[in-house]
């Protein structure tokens, strides 16, 4: 089967979506007791799980404190059945470590660090299925488990994907469309002040297609936006009925 | 946006079985696209049309068997179901896909795909234990069940399959739904439509066939191929090279080449092509079939043949092959089939009989060599006897040595000057449709008593050059589209104003419309030795885009202001125009003005009704403007020449003559001045609208671009040049240009002749391409020396000038409000658009060739060649081979090999008086000569650039169209009066040449007219049928008289 059909000529794609739609995004935030904020996030098949711990005391080497704002920690891993073949580990190997840097840069953006000088704030972000857009449904789940531990942010963090394929822009890739090897841009943006807290490109897109690509994904996260607004007043409002009948 | 979602669980094999999870979204709003549809659903793009009885729905298998018959224009109403449309992608693959994609795209049938998976009630997800084909069956029943509900039952829905369950199953469970067999339903709907019928029974045989042979399945003839995946994994390694098989026409069974493709080339250090030596290692691919090759050891490498050899010969004996052994492999897999539809040609009575009483197999020859035989089953084989027909490979199992397949239509009779023209344009894929209904419909109308006349609307738009300007045309004569004229004045403040008027043909082509669409299939409008096959309706291209003289037209014009003293240009601009042209001259008329030469004004028609006074005035302008043109196209050229433009008629006018000498045979052999200033202008148009569109559309504008040559191709020609003692520098285009000018004979003008053409063989061909796919460096045109180039001044029989105009209207348009960009493509359709007409022009050039081929057979075929005076030619040796040389008989245009040795073995030797005999002996061969030495010891040695008689005739081969045979008769130049004489009228020779061949080909017909005569008169005493014309009879004159008709037009 030599290369699927990515876009049908009636503008369908493989999974019956058009090209600007998202998948199905649902989350739950507050799933752990333990950590101080958590959330889970299915994107379509993709799910990840964050927690977040802190702000807190420095652990560890003492030395890395900064004296002028939190340090932001954190961690991507990937669950071993998380793939179509089964990984040998989890988390350190040379991806993950870039994709943990990565997390780290959003999240310095959108945090207030400078509110807690000399402390840390822990994110874990594990994903139990990766079925494409793996660096985003991270981004979405560790925007919901900061906002559950209660730590300022200048906004939403919501990130989404974007690639090029038939001279049309695609929204919110799944795993077939990545594995296709065309362009591919990841963007993390807080959506009020249309700020970009991280955007990452890799393969090849011609200079002019970028304006298009870059404002599809721009508008996927705003869709994103929308829907992590509604968990959290679903989940706020749901906390308050407990707590305070 | 709303969304539902449904998980699907597939189980993919990869490999091994992996279980995968992939979503699967369902939305209510899949647009039906039906006209009848009462709901919203949105109506954009191709609609079912609602004029049919009935709809109908083939199920998955008869969309992947019968694709064919579906593909048919009288079928209406068909809707293909996304589930059937996978099937194909997937069971078939990508060819057959893209095959029916393009079907549902095509505007012109009536066809649509509904997306029914993405639709929420069409949707059925697979049960657990139940087949694949079980569901999609089911699926499309249940699809198109939706779709007589979504109708509201205004339409039967005829499903229609081959599954006898599913018509059991479903059969009466819906009403309005019918589900029946495809046989009885081309039975019941369609019984009159014979070609569907023939069709669907020589499919089904084949398929028969198939089956029971893959029973059997034994003594494998070819090694299998390896699967995809290995294919891939081996080409990625390096191990396997991927490649486009190029079959040697002259050795058909022997030797095929693979030309390398792409990156793989990079890695080997692969100079050249790979030979496949022997249709074992070529393993069941075809001519132009892309494959997977695996190089062969190194001491099993074998050298190709330098000899020269008729195709009719089988194996040659071993220890033939002479030269360096080169790269060999064998095909391990075909990457990708390119079978297309083949003229075959049964074999003779006497021939089938020794095939045995096998009747239902026949193994047919095709017309083109490279093409093994095939072997079809039909039990009209009798009828075909004398046929040119249609036949499609459906498959080549590795138990057979040939391939399967199946018989489509017949062309027409051996022989027969129609049928041989037929089969010219079938194995070109030459469309030569007259234009439907649809198509003529859409065009204005412009009658005698009713002209066509400019629209005031429009006359607000354009700016109207009518008064202002004085336009004139230049042509050759006879010349009916006419889709350039010139203009020239001088502007107020004393500089000049340079215009080139081009006809507007994108005003009455609307883009998507159904002469877009056809023209876009066409390409380009095909000229043949004695007739033409246009692009456009004749409506358009010989009357409202042909820029006649003294009737408005709409154009699109380019306008420079020049200095008045340097010409240097400062200042362009493009504009949609009304012009009225004032002359339509001829070439050699214009060229007289020029001269001063006053006794061709009497040819110019626009001058003759004036009064003196007045025409001495407007002779003085229009002399004036011819003179001030050819002023500015000299400095135009020498500009170019500065930049090292090529010599033109080594490259581009050298093959326009080719192209031009049967169509316009008049043309002078000397190109007259003027020629060479209209094609300047054309040229400097071409350049500026490049520039124009590139600069506003950077990645998306057509361009024409000529890649330099490789060096290696030159090698040949400069062998051939040094033999004769000039020396050929190739390094740059300048280089070649001045050094191909100096290398000439004196004493023989056709050496140089020679050596122009080989230069022109050397390079590539010039190309379409789009800005987007290519990088900036390349856009270059070696022969004209321009950075950028295109095609914009024939718009009437190229569409690729048609999509420039649409560019640059598009450009102009660019600064206002108005959204231009939607009716252009984007980089890709662009790209693919020029593979398309690449392709075409390509085909065109080929056509042509073959049909001055045929022309050349038939004109020789009656001739007597021992008698006859004219088949005794002069010739020049180009080429020396092994066993015979290469001549070119300039007195005909013909190129072809002459032996030295022949089947028995004997050498030919000169007597003292220069004639020639075949005596047994032996021969060598040099750099650049021949010699052949008798037992005797007499010798005798041919050397390049000599001249030689050789007598012409014609090799005739039922199979095959016949080939020129040349004979060398005497090793001394040909000494004749006439030789001399036609030499100078070459081109008149050659119209003669057509004249004759159409003249026997009438003459032929009447003969039959004859014949038919007395049967009547037969027929009448026996029946006592009315004596007299019959309505039959009154309309096959009328068809006679059309033919008649194409071929006085030429």
């Amino acid at each position: 089967m030599a290369g699927l059909e990515l876009l049908s000529d009636e503008g369908y794609r493989v999974d019956g979506r058009r090209a600007g739609e998202l998948r199905k995004v649902r989350a739950r935030m507050g799933v752990f007791a333990q950590a101080d904020g958590s959330a889970y996030l299915e994107q379509g098949n993709t799910k990840a799980l964050a927690v977040v711990y802190g702000p807190h005391e420095m652990r560890g080497s003492r030395s890395k404190a900064l004296h002028d704002r939190a340090l932001v920690n954190c961690q991507y891993s990937m669950a071993t059945f998380s793939t179509g073949e089964r990984k040998r580990r989890p988390h350190g190997d040379r991806k993950s470590s870039e994709m943990t840097l990565h997390l780290k840069q959003t999240f310095e953006a959108a945090i207030l660090t400078q509110l807690y000088p000399r402390s840390q704030i822990d994110i874990y972000v594990q994903i139990l299925q990766a079925d494409g857009g793996n660096y985003c449904a991270c981004v979405n789940a560790a925007t919901l488990a900061t906002i559950d531990a209660g730590i300022p942010m200048r906004d939403y963090v919501c990130a989404c994907s974007a690639g090029f394929i038939e001279d049309t822009p695609l929204a919110d890739l799944n795993y077939v469309e990545e594995a296709a090897g065309g362009p591919q841009v990841a963007l993390a943006l807080l959506p009020k002040s249309d700020q970009i807290a991280l955007l990452e490109m890799n393969s090849r897109l011609h200079e002019d297609h970028l304006e298009q690509v870059m404002e599809a994904a721009s508008k996927a996260c705003k869709d994103v936006y929308a829907v992590l607004d509604q968990v959290v007043r679903d989940h706020v409002h749901e906390v308050t009925t407990l707590l305070g009948e | 946006m709303q969304r539902t979602e449904k998980v699907l669980q597939l189980r993919g094999l990869q490999g091994r079985s992996v279980r995968v999870v992939r979503e699967h979204y369902l939305r209510p709003d899949v647009p039906c696209r039906s006209a009848l549809c009462q709901a919203a659903c949105p109506r954009d793009g191709k609609l079912l049309s609602d004029d049919v009885t009935h709809y109908v729905v083939p199920d998955w298998k008869i969309v992947q068997d019968y694709l064919e018959i579906l593909e048919f224009p009288e079928l209406k109403g068909i809707i293909f179901m996304q589930t059937a449309c996978q099937a194909v992608q997937h069971q078939r693959g990508r060819r057959q896909y893209n095959k029916l994609r393009n079907l549902v795209k095509d505007a012109r049938h009536d066809c649509i795909l509904f997306a029914n998976e993405f639709q929420q009630y069409c949707y059925l997800p697979r049960e657990r234990g139940e087949s694949m084909e079980k569901w999609q069956t089911r699926s499309i029943y249940n699809a198109a069940v939706w779709y007589y509900n979504h109708c509201l039952g205004q339409l039967p829905v005829v499903m229609v399959t081959e599954d006898e369950d599913a018509i059991r199953e479903y059969g009466g469970e819906t009403e309005g739904v019918f589900v029946i067999l495809f046989k009885n339903y081309l039975d019941n709907f369609w019984p009159d439509l014979k070609a569907v019928h023939e069709l669907y029974d020589s499919i089904l045989q084949s398929r028969r066939e198939r089956e029971s042979e893959s029973q059997e399945n034994n003594g494998k003839e070819y090694p299998e191929h390896l699967p995809m995946e290995i294919l891939e994994a081996g080409i990625k390694s390096g191990r396997y090279i991927q490649g486009v098989l190029n079959v040697n026409k002259h050795r058909a069974q022997m030797e095929a080449f693979v030309r390398l493709q792409g990156a793989s080339g990079k890695e080997t250090d692969l100079q050249s092509d790979i030979l496949i030596h022997g249709t074992k290692a070529r393993n069941r691919a075809i001519h132009g079939d892309v494959v997977a090759v695996e190089l062969l050891l190194r001491h099993e490498w074998k050298g190709r043949t330098a000899s020269l050899c008729e195709n009719d010969t089988e194996e040659k004996a071993p220890g033939d092959t002479s030269s360096e052994p080169m790269p060999t492999g064998r095909v391990v897999g075909i990457i990708q089939k390119n079978w297309r539809d083949y003229v075959v040609t049964f074999p003779s009575k006497e021939e089938s009989q020794s095939q045995g009483k096998n009747a239902q197999k026949i193994l047919v020859t095709p017309w083109d060599y490279r093409i093994p035989k095939i072997r079809i089953s039909t039990q009209q084989a009798e009828a075909l006897q004398d046929c040119r027909v249609i036949v499609r490979i459906d498959s080549w199992e590795s138990t057979s040595v040939y391939p399967n397949g199946h018989f489509v239509r017949v062309l027409g009779r051996i022989g027969d000057l129609e049928g041989e023209t037929a089969v010219i344009l079938v194995e070109n894929g030459i469309s030569v449709a007259p234009f439907s209904e649809a198509q003529t419909c859409e065009m204005p109308s412009s009658t005698s008593e009713n002209p066509w006349k400019v629209n005031p609307e429009e006359e607000l738009k354009r700016t109207d050059l009518r008064n202002t300007h004085l336009v004139f045309s230049i042509d050759p004569k006879g010349c009916e589209d006419v889709d350039d004229a010139l203009s020239i004045r001088t502007l107020a403040n004393g500089n000049l104003e340079l215009g080139v008027h081009i006809a507007d043909v994108t005003h009455f082509v609307a883009v998507n419309s159904y002469t877009d669409i056809e023209a876009r299939a066409r390409a380009t409008t095909c000229y043949l030795a004695d007739r033409r096959y246009d692009m456009l309706p004749s409506i358009l291209s010989a009357d409202l885009c042909s820029l006649l003289s003294r009737v408005e037209r709409y154009a699109v014009s380019v306008m420079w202001e020049l200095d008045k003293n340097s010409y240097e240009i400062l200042r362009v601009w493009y504009n949609r125009t009304i012009i009225q042209s004032s002359y339509k001259l001829v070439y050699e008329v214009a060229q007289g003005l020029l001269d001063g030469d006053l006794s061709v004004v009497d040819d110019i028609l626009e001058l003759k009704e004036l009064d003196e006074r007045t025409r001495q005035q407007k002779l003085e302008e229009l002399v004036w403007a011819i003179g001030k043109l050819t002023d500015i196209a000299r400095h135009v050229r020498a500009k170019r020449d500065s930049c090292g433009a090529l010599e033109l008629e080594g490259v581009e006018v050298r093959v326009q003559l080719d192209d031009k000498k049967n169509i316009h045979d008049l043309i002078p052999k000397q190109p007259l001045e003027v020629h060479e200033t209209v094609a300047e202008c054309m040229i400097l148009a071409n350049h500026w609208v490049a520039k124009m569109i590139w600069e506003n559309f950077p990645h998306q504008a057509l361009l024409r671009q000529h890649p330099p040559p490789r060096q290696e191709f030159f090698s040949e020609l400069r062998e051939c040049a040094s033999a004769k003692g000039f020396s050929i520098d190739t390094r740059s285009n300048k280089a070649l240009a001045d050094s191909l000018s100096k290398a000439d004979d004196p004493l023989d003008p056709t050496v140089n002749k020679l050596l122009r053409s080989m230069a022109t063989q050397a390079m590539s061909n010039a190309l379409y391409f789009s800005t987007g796919s290519c990088p900036e460096e390349e856009f270059h045109h070696y022969g004209l020396a321009l950075d950028k180039y295109t095609h914009f001044t024939s718009p009437i029989r190229r569409y690729a000038d048609i999509v420039v105009h649409r560019l640059l209207m598009a450009a102009t348009l660019k600064d206002t409000e108005v959204d231009v960009t939607v009716n252009l493509f984007s980089n890709k359709d662009l790209e693919e658009l020029c593979r398309h007409i690449n392709n075409r022009n390509r085909a065109a050039q080929h056509a042509q060739k073959q049909s001055t081929e045929l022309f050349q057979c038939m004109y020789f075929k009656d001739k007597v060649p021992e008698t006859e005076e004219r088949c005794t030619a002069d010739g020049v040796i180009y080429s020396i081979r092994t066993n015979g040389v290469l001549v070119f008989v300039p007195r005909y245009g013909i190129k072809g090999a002459a032996y030295l040795k022949n089947k028995e073995g004997l050498v030919i030797s000169c007597q003292s008086d220069g004639s020639c005999v075949w005596k047994p002996g032996s021969l060598q061969r040099f750099q650049n000569r021949i010699t052949s030495t008798t037992v005797a010891g007499e010798s005798f040695t041919l050397s390049l650039f000599d001249h030689i008689t050789v007598k012409v005739s014609v090799q005739s081969s039922r199979c095959h169209p016949d080939t020129i045979k040349l004979e060398i008769i005497s090793n001394i130049p040909y000494k004749n009066t006439a030789t001399e004489l036609y030499q100078k009228n070459f081109h008149i020779m050659k119209t003669d040449l057509v004249k004759e061949v159409t003249r026997s080909a009438e003459e032929a017909l009447l003969a039959q007219e004859k014949n038919r005569v007395e049967v009547i008169q037969e027929e009448h005493q026996e029946y006592c049928q009315t004596k007299g014309v019959s309505l039959y009879q009154l309309l096959e004159e009328i068809r006679d008289l059309a033919l008649l008709d194409v071929s006085a037009g030429n």
